[in-house]
């Protein structure tokens, strides 16, 4: 009889372990199914390139960006969406847009700005310096530089800064 | 002999529900792993940052092979389970759910068409061809 109880009392430890063990694995199944992609980064990155390809591509400058004398035209910041294939518009009307572009063009000796230009929501740039626990929450930056020549031989020095929000639907 | 047919018992139900139990488990864990929702946010979130990164004249294949079987599962014809329009691409794997992701590359998506085989057949992969949107 006893030899029996004892039986009984590992099938009930048994379960419990199991239970334990099923409780563990959906813990942990949730916590890695339960967040969704956060793809920011490389979005931001791909908003970098694209911006940067259309200020220069191949080693040359974009035609609309300086006047023959070299001089950065102003018609390029007005129309730098259009021009850079780029649309922030979403829906809803009092959505903000969830992006944030920036350059500037520093010269090559004393790195004065000499040109920038900016588009988007540029509540997310506070996000970049910001050194919280739970970063998740703010916005991905993205900064690259390079060098531009101009068809004049001068040299800038070009900066990007890159931002995208959608925290909504990048993190729970 | 009672006694040992009663042990015999016992053993087959106890073996039977760890076996109920883990099958149990084991489900649900392929179900988390292919879920849905999982996989409409990932394939709009890919196929955005497809476009994003695409340039006028190109013609991207894009795998759908594991929206496929899903959609399928649920009833759901594999040419409406991707929608681009006004920026924003949606993935639907079932009547009730669908997720959207925004994307900022201001192109033309010119056609995105389900690829199909010499039967007739959806080969599970999508066609998205590019063009220049036309500025004033």
């Amino acid at each position: 009889m006893s030899n029996k109880k004892g039986e009984k009392l590992i099938s009930v430890y048994w379960f419990a372990i199991l239970v334990i063990v099923a409780t563990g694995i959906v813990l942990m199944v949730n916590s890695f199914y339960g967040k969704t992609y956060d793809v920011r980064d490389v979005e931001s990155k791909i908003l970098a390139d694209k911006v940067a390809d259309c200020i220069y591509f191949g080693g040359k400058v974009n035609s609309l960006l300086l006047t023959p004398q070299g001089v950065f035209r102003e018609d390029f910041r007005d129309r730098f969406m259009e021009l850079c294939s780029l649309n922030f518009d979403v829906k809803g009307e009092f959505t903000p847009t969830p992006y944030y572009v920036e350059v500037q063009f520093f010269s090559f000796g004393d790195l004065r700005v000499m040109f920038e230009t900016s588009v988007g929501n540029n509540n997310f740039k506070p996000d970049c310096n910001s050194k919280v626990e739970n970063a998740e929450k703010l916005a991905k930056c993205n900064e690259n530089q390079f060098y531009m020549k101009t068809n004049s031989n001068k040299i800038y020095l070009v900066k990007i800064l890159s931002i995208v929000g959608k925290t909504d639907e990048n993190t729970f | 002999m009672e006694k040992r047919g009663e042990i015999l018992v016992e053993n087959i139900i106890f073996i039977v529900l760890n076996i109920a139990f883990l099958s149990i488990l084991v489900i649900f864990l392929l179900n988390q792993g292919s879920g849905e929702s999982i996989l409409e946010d990932s394939y709009s979130k890919q196929v955005a940052l497809l476009i994003d990164s695409a340039k006028p004249g190109m013609i991207m294949r894009v795998n759908f092979e594991n929206a496929k079987e899903v959609s399928d599962e649920n009833g759901i014809s594999f040419s409406e389970i991707l929608l681009i329009n006004d920026q924003y691409v949606t993935t639907k794997l079932n009547e009730d759910s669908g997720r959207s992701y925004h994307f900022f590359n201001d192109i033309n998506v010119s056609s995105y068409y389900p690829e199909k085989n010499n039967d007739g057949d959806f080969t599970g992969f999508y066609v998205l061809t590019f063009s220049r949107k036309n500025v004033e």
